[in-house]
């Protein structure tokens, strides 16, 4: 294959790469992929897009043979920026504001960025996000902060222990079982009331909002099998989170 | 009165997801006033008197079409936007004691606690659906019939 076609299709299966890695919908890579790839000038383009993998081919010349490669992509994480980002670069190339070379650089700038928020930002985030939550399902205000010192603590967990575990549902339930055994401790304790309320905050970070959402719109857009992988992630999640919820009351209760 | 202190929490809850799943730090903000906006839309439908789910369904449509006109225009994924929208109508206290009725033996309540989950996750896609339905409008994703003039 020709110079040119190679670095195209690298740099199209690497946006693909980190669109799919941190959270974007199977159609929005197929539709990039096949977008940068046509405005790169080549011929019938096709791309297969599923949760796990990408498979792009296109066609250098005509009368030439088709070329094909593909990517697998094995971490699934939540980075809409990094979403954001490529997309922003994959409209200045489609454009012609950008050439392959610069292209490939930024999408690598993109790759190698760190979150752009800090851990410990995304852990009071979480704290926030399951205090208002334990609050808007029917917990008073004195549950506030017990709620959130749990959700933050449920934060820490999952992040702390996913670095050893290597299955990401073991490191789910351990962080369900962290937070709602803390929420009971503080009930205990006597911070807060509603038991209930303060275990539903502490839980709400670790929800899979994003693969859920993802998985509706795959399937609508006729992505069935990407469909349904990704809303067996979320479901597995959900499982994960109940059975460490369950033991923690089970043990506790 | 009430409902102003639960606007507010909602915005920073919302703000507070935005941070975990790394929403680009300009629209932020905006996902969180789309937060609040949805479950101003489910309290009012609520309060008009209408069921859980078609209250889900009106907020998460709302949402959604929101979501969908200010990503065009600031042009971002959708996705960036329309997650905080549904965040604040995710099932989470339904699936909870679902889940604890099931564990304490009560498996009829349990039953019905997780019907009443699955038909609300049903009208949060539902409002999705139709918001997405009405941006695709032409394109025709999905077509049964041969309808279009290609």
């Amino acid at each position: 294959m020709g110079a040119k076609a190679d670095k195209v299709m690298d740099v199209c299966l690497r946006a693909g790469e980190i669109m799919l890695t941190y959270g974007a919908e199977t159609y929005r890579v197929e539709e990039t992929i096949e977008r940068m790839a046509q405005a790169a000038g080549f011929t019938n383009v096709h791309c297969f897009t599923t949760t796990t993998g990408i498979f792009l081919s296109f066609e250098e010349r005509k009368g030439k043979g088709d070329l094909m490669q593909m990517v697998r992509v094995d971490n699934r994480m939540q980075d809409l920026n990094k979403v954001t980002e490529v997309n922003q670069v994959s409209r200045e190339f489609t454009s012609g504001m950008l050439t392959v070379q610069e292209a490939e650089k930024r999408l690598e700038e993109i790759y190698r960025a760190k979150i752009q928020y800090p851990i410990w930002l995304i852990h009071f985030g979480a704290g926030i996000a399951g205090a208002g939550f334990s609050y808007l399902f029917g917990g008073g205000l004195f549950d506030y902060i017990p709620a959130f010192f749990a959700a933050m603590l449920a934060s820490i967990a999952l992040v702390e222990i996913e670095g050893y575990l290597k299955v990401r549902f073991a490191s789910e339930i351990a962080a369900a079982f962290v937070g709602s055994s803390s929420a009971i401790a503080f009930v205990m304790l006597g911070l807060g009331q509603n038991i209930d309320q303060i275990i539903i905050g502490s839980l709400m970070p670790l929800v899979p909002g994003v693969p859920l959402t993802n998985a509706v719109r795959d399937l609508l857009s006729g992505d069935l099998l990407a469909g349904m992988s990704r809303g067996v992630e979320a479901l597995l999640t959900s499982l994960s989170i109940a059975s460490g919820v369950a033991l923690a009351i089970s043990i506790f209760l | 009165m009430d409902l102003i202190l639960e606007l507010i929490i909602t915005f920073f809850a919302i703000i507070g997801f935005g941070i975990i799943f790394s929403v680009p730090r300009r629209v932020l903000l905006i996902g969180g006033l789309i937060g609040a906006w949805t479950w101003f839309a489910l309290q009012t439908a609520l309060e008009i008197g209408v069921t859980d789910i078609v209250a889900t369904v009106i907020a998460s449509f709302t949402a959604a079409t929101i979501a969908h006109y200010l990503a065009r225009k600031l042009q971002i994924p959708a996705t960036t936007l329309s997650i905080p929208g549904i965040l604040p109508l995710v099932p989470g206290s339904l699936a909870y004691f679902t889940m604890l009725a099931f564990v304490e033996g009560e498996y009829i309540e349990g039953l019905e606690n997780g019907v009443q989950t699955m038909l609300q996750a049903g009208g949060i896609a539902a409002g999705l659906v139709l918001a997405l339905s009405l941006f695709s409008f032409g394109k025709g994703i999905g077509n049964r019939y041969e309808t279009g003039d290609q």
